[in-house]
């Protein structure tokens, strides 16, 4: 029995750590500008495929495909700010203006990459091969460098956030766009950068997680539903809240699946999800929002 | 726009509509795509009263549709009740549950409740197809391939002659969407202007946000239960396939089109929308990605939709109320 | 704005321009097919197998001396309205004189299209289809299904289970199906023969599409470690995501897909790492040599055309297409539907491998000359081993132990 729910809290660190890298992205453009982006899933999807046609190219180092796709998807993410979200935040209804643009580029963005790259899911070579054993149990070098990666990614982006002047500047924009106009603080800069970054971030995930799930043109989906819940729960806008908020989702998962089954996994996570928000309407450490 | 020249927009589209089938009557086809024209025009005007009336992000449009369908069905085939009164008991039983998702969720912030009600959608499918499900009828991952048609007085409504049930649709969707422009001119219509324009000065009034968000709520998953019995006791058959990503793509597509919180224009959007799909589907794939592009587009060259574009045109006449923001 | 006016004009112009271009002395063959959406891929595999018998019928000479035109039509994720529509746009706007589906509805589709009469080809593989057709048989006498149902492949994976030739350690099977009515009509089935057999079934699980964390699950394998695992879940990343979590800790089981080993990217991502899994394919060509010569040439030519082997659906689709093509020769009249419905459910159609027969419920049952083939991947390659019913070898291909089965 023990070993057995020992096996089931690995599992569970691991979706944990996986889903925090999905979720970190989203509660950084909600948390910065209010914004809900419906296309978030099909950054995710892009990243892949960016890395796809990177290893197309014959360029087999992951380290390469990193520092070659960071500006691409960065530029692509700024673009697309700029371009789409920008000229609508001058309107009273803005928000749902944007959600609905970005539900347009989503609808185009997958259905380009099925026309583009065929329906059939693609794979990228896997990152590290081999595992470690402890005894009874079993961790592959692919989980922990994701989890390094995520839990270090987010720890990392933090210590931006709060020690250096450009980050400090965003969350200025965050708390008070008006005020930080004020004070100087390039306001829709910051807004397209912060986009942009969080387009970046989805998108290593997106690297870091198809070498073990893959790629698909309509996988983006499953993603946001799921950053989606874990933002929610941990507190739109609170990069802290959404890391435990991974992590308890994670564990959840993992417990309601090994004991309950598989099926009955979605139904408990939106229960909880429920009951949270009923008693803690802005999440679990939410204040931005 | 007043609600007098809404009422005459109104009467002009219904009155065009209603001599449609002059010209489409002898293809079942057109028949039938004008019935789905119907069906997702009031489905989408529920959704345009909660989201660009109310304000509220309610996400949860298409679920309310399924569960008043699949309702319906249980209903006439294990009660055995006519299907005109089971899609009444279908909607009262979309409208209870619009009511449970509201109470909590009412209370929450925008991406919240677009979260929560989309919650509902992405419960449906697991529910309908488990254990729960079966227990009460759903017929688990198969689906229900046998819905008795709509009758009314010892008449049979069959969709292999669509004439008659497009009539019957179009009075269920110009009652519709009567009910929808009284609540907008009503008090609950003053109401959310006053919440929309100063949410505190209006609860200082004595105006309760959550009352009237709740009310409005629960009457639109009502509507919207309702029209999905039409739809079961329709097409004849259900599975949950009607909670792919299509659907809800196609309904926030019209919404777009009409132009969010410009009433009759959900209606428009409705009838270009799906004209569209169906002018666009033999590009396959290619179907989706003009569609996308065209949201993109729209959204920034058209933020009012296609009634904003009519604003633009026409004259302004602009002396009653002014219900849009 | 204008601009983009005129260029929606252009375009709504443009499209129906090519819907006006259609020819006119031809006979017009209706393929609803999902186009975009999840099920895009099987589509496809459906779609290459129909335009290839189109093709050939056309380079041929046509039929009756006319040209076949297909004409596509999207069924996206299948929703019961838009199953409807296909049918009221292909038999009753175009009026098509035949029509060949793949997966199309799982009993929606009998419904739509028993209303028309042209005779309908659908690769369901599902007891609901059957139910409905049942209910009115006369009605629905233009529907054919091209393969036999998931009960009966259920009972088909069971028999090859047993008849292989491996001493089992245990009388435990895990079953984890996907949530769809092709999963759980196969679990089902395997259960109850398991139990009848005295085996045990300690875990039956049923998942939903895009589950690809398995640790769970294995937490259970691992502890009860059952003899046979059988995963039917008709997508490639959940499949391959298992067998990569498994193939961490492996216990001494053998894997059995089902259909679940069709989906090309399976075999086409692994390679040689999925070595030793076990599958089936009804209506197969079975591969690497087909049983004759005629059905060798097809397999060549096919790989000629798509440059891959065949996937599931793809010879049946091809199949319905020359069945129905050989009833209309022998009819004589493309428009004279009944007729053509009657000689295909009474002749039946010989075919690349033999004789096909439609039985009483209109369903191409497994087995005679097109039996249900049972794949091993060797080598990086699909091998069949077995076909049932009934159960035999097939050729001198042998089952091998998969590696990861310790002594």
């Amino acid at each position: 029995m023990l070993v057995e729910i020992i096996d089931v809290i690995i599992s569970g660190m691991i979706n944990g750590s996986v889903y925090a890298l999905m979720a970190v992205g989203l509660t950084l453009i909600y948390g910065v500008s209010k914004a809900f982006n419906f296309a978030y899933g099909s950054f995710y999807s892009m990243g892949g495929y960016v890395a796809f046609m990177i290893f197309g190219a014959h360029i087999n180092n992951y380290i390469l495909v990193f520092c070659l796709a960071a500006p691409i998807l960065f530029l692509l993410g700024y673009l697309i700010e700029k371009a789409l979200v920008a000229p609508l935040r001058k309107r009273d209804d803005w928000e749902i203006k944007v959600m609905m643009i970005t539900l347009g580029l989503a609808l185009f963005l997958d259905n380009s990459y099925q026309v583009i790259f065929g329906a059939r899911m693609k794979s990228l070579p896997t990152i590290l091969e081999g595992s470690i054993e402890l005894g009874d149990f079993i961790l592959s070098y692919q989980d922990i460098i994701i989890f390094i990666f995520s839990i270090g990614g987010i720890l990392a982006f933090r210590w931006f956030l709060n020690n250096t002047r450009t980050g400090m500047s965003v969350r200025a924009v965050a708390q008070n766009p008006a005020g930080a106009q004020i004070v100087g603080i390039p306001k829709e800069f910051v807004f397209s950068a912060t986009f942009a970054i969080s387009t970046v971030m989805v998108g290593m995930g997106g690297i870091l997680l198809a070498q073990k799930y893959f790629v698909t043109p309509m996988g983006g989906w499953d993603i946001l539903v799921k950053s989606w819940v874990i933002t929610a729960f941990g507190g739109m806008g609170s990069i802290k809240g959404s890391l435990y908020a991974a992590f308890i989702v994670g564990m959840l998962e993992a417990f309601v699946g090994w004991h309950f089954g598989m099926n009955w996994t979605l139904i408990a996570l939106f229960a909880v999800l429920l009951t949270t928000l009923a008693i803690r309407p802005q999440g679990l450490m939410g204040k931005w929002g | 726009m007043d609600h007098k020249r809404i009422a005459i927009v109104l009467a002009v589209i219904w009155g065009v509509v209603a001599i449609l089938p002059v010209f489409f009557g002898s293809t079942n086809l057109y028949m039938h795509i004008l019935i789905m024209c119907l069906i997702w025009s009031v489905v989408a005007s529920c959704w345009d009263l909660i989201m660009g009336f109310a304000g509220i992000f309610s996400f949860g449009q298409v679920a309310f549709f399924v569960i008043g369908a699949y309702s319906s069905a249980i209903i006439s085939a294990k009660f055995g009740v006519p299907p005109i009164f089971a899609v009444f008991a279908a909607g009262v039983v979309a409208g209870g549950l619009g009511v449970l998702v509201g109470l909590p969720c009412l209370k929450l912030k925008g991406a919240y409740i677009a979260l929560v009600t989309f919650a509902v959608h992405m419960i449906l499918e697991p529910v309908l197809k488990g254990d729960i499900g079966r227990a009460i009828g759903t017929g688990g991952s198969r689906g229900i391939l046998t819905i008795e048609p709509m009758n009314i007085f010892g008449y049979t409504f069959l969709s292999s002659e669509p004439i008659p049930y497009f009539y019957l649709m179009l009075l269920v969707a110009i009652i519709c969407s009567a009910i929808i422009l009284i609540v907008i001119k009503s008090h609950w219509g003053t109401a959310f202007l006053a919440l929309k324009d100063s949410e505190d000065f209006a609860t200082c009034l004595g105006v309760s946000a959550f009352k009237y968000k709740l009310r409005v709520f629960a009457l639109t998953s009502f509507l919207t239960g309702l029209v999905g019995g039409f739809y079961a006791h329709y097409v004849g058959m259900l599975s949950t396939r009607m909670l792919g990503i299509d659907l809800f793509v196609t309904l926030m597509v019209i919404l777009v089109i009409g132009g969010v919180g410009k009433f009759p224009g959900a209606i428009i959007g409705a009838f270009i929308t799906i004209a569209l799909n169906e002018l666009l589907s033999p590009l396959g794939p290619y179907r989706p990605i003009i569609l996308g592009a065209l949201v993109v587009v729209l959204v920034l060259l058209l933020p009012d939709g296609i009634i904003g574009l009519i604003q633009k045109i026409l004259p302004k006449k602009n002396n009653g109320l002014p219900i849009e923001s | 704005m204008k601009k983009a006016l005129t260029l929606l004009l252009i375009l709504v112009c443009c499209l129906f321009a090519a819907q006006s271009t259609l020819a006119q002395d031809a006979i017009k063959v209706g393929v609803p097919l999902a186009m975009t959406g999840p099920y895009t891929d099987t589509g496809d595999n459906y779609w290459k197998g129909i335009k290839m018998a189109i093709d050939e019928i056309n380079t041929n000479g046509g039929l009756l001396g006319k040209k076949l035109e297909p004409v596509r039509f999207d069924t996206q994720e299948f929703a019961p309205e838009r199953v409807m529509q296909g049918a009221e746009y292909l038999c009753g706007k175009l009026k098509v004189d035949s029509v060949h589906a793949g997966w199309a509805g799982w009993g929606q589709d009998v419904r739509a299209y028993g209303k028309y009469t042209a005779p309908f080809f659908a690769d369901d593989g599902s007891q609901a289809a059957v139910d409905v057709f049942k209910q009115d048989t006369k009605k629905y006498k233009n529907i054919f299904q091209l393969t036999d149902t998931g009960i009966n492949q259920g009972q088909s994976m069971f028999n090859v289970l047993m008849a292989l030739p491996y001493e089992y350690p245990n009388k435990k099977a895990a079953i984890i199906t996907a949530d769809d009515a092709w999963g759980t009509e196969v679990g089902e089935t395997l259960k109850e023969n398991f139990k009848a057999k005295g085996w045990k079934v300690p875990l039956h699980e049923v998942v939903p599409y895009g589950t690809n964390q398995w640790g769970p699950i294995l937490t259970k394998i691992r502890k009860t470690k059952p003899a046979i695992i059988h995963v039917e879940i008709v997508s490639a990343q959940e499949v391959i995501t298992f067998f990569r979590q498994f193939m961490k800790k492996p216990t001494n089981s053998i894997l059995s897909y089902g259909y679940s080993l069709v989906p090309r990217e399976v075999v086409g991502t692994m390679g040689k790492e999925a070595d030793g899994l076990i599958g089936e394919v009804p209506t197969a060509m079975p591969t690497p040599k087909a049983p004759t010569p005629e059905a060798q040439a097809w397999l060549d030519k096919f790989q000629g055309i798509w440059k891959h082997l065949p996937q599931a659906g793809s010879w049946a689709a091809y199949s319905g297409v020359k069945a129905w093509a050989t009833a209309v020769e022998a009819v004589g009249d493309e428009k004279n539907h009944d007729a053509i419905s009657d000689y295909i459910a009474t002749k039946g159609y010989k075919g690349e491998t033999g004789w096909w027969k439609w039985d009483a419920d209109h369903v191409m049952r497994a087995g005679g000359d097109v039996p249900i083939a049972h794949y091993q991947v060797q080598d990086g390659q699909m091998i069949a081993i077995f076909t049932d019913p009934p159960t035999k070898p097939y050729k001198d291909y042998k089952f091998q132990v998969p590696r990861w089965i310790k002594k």
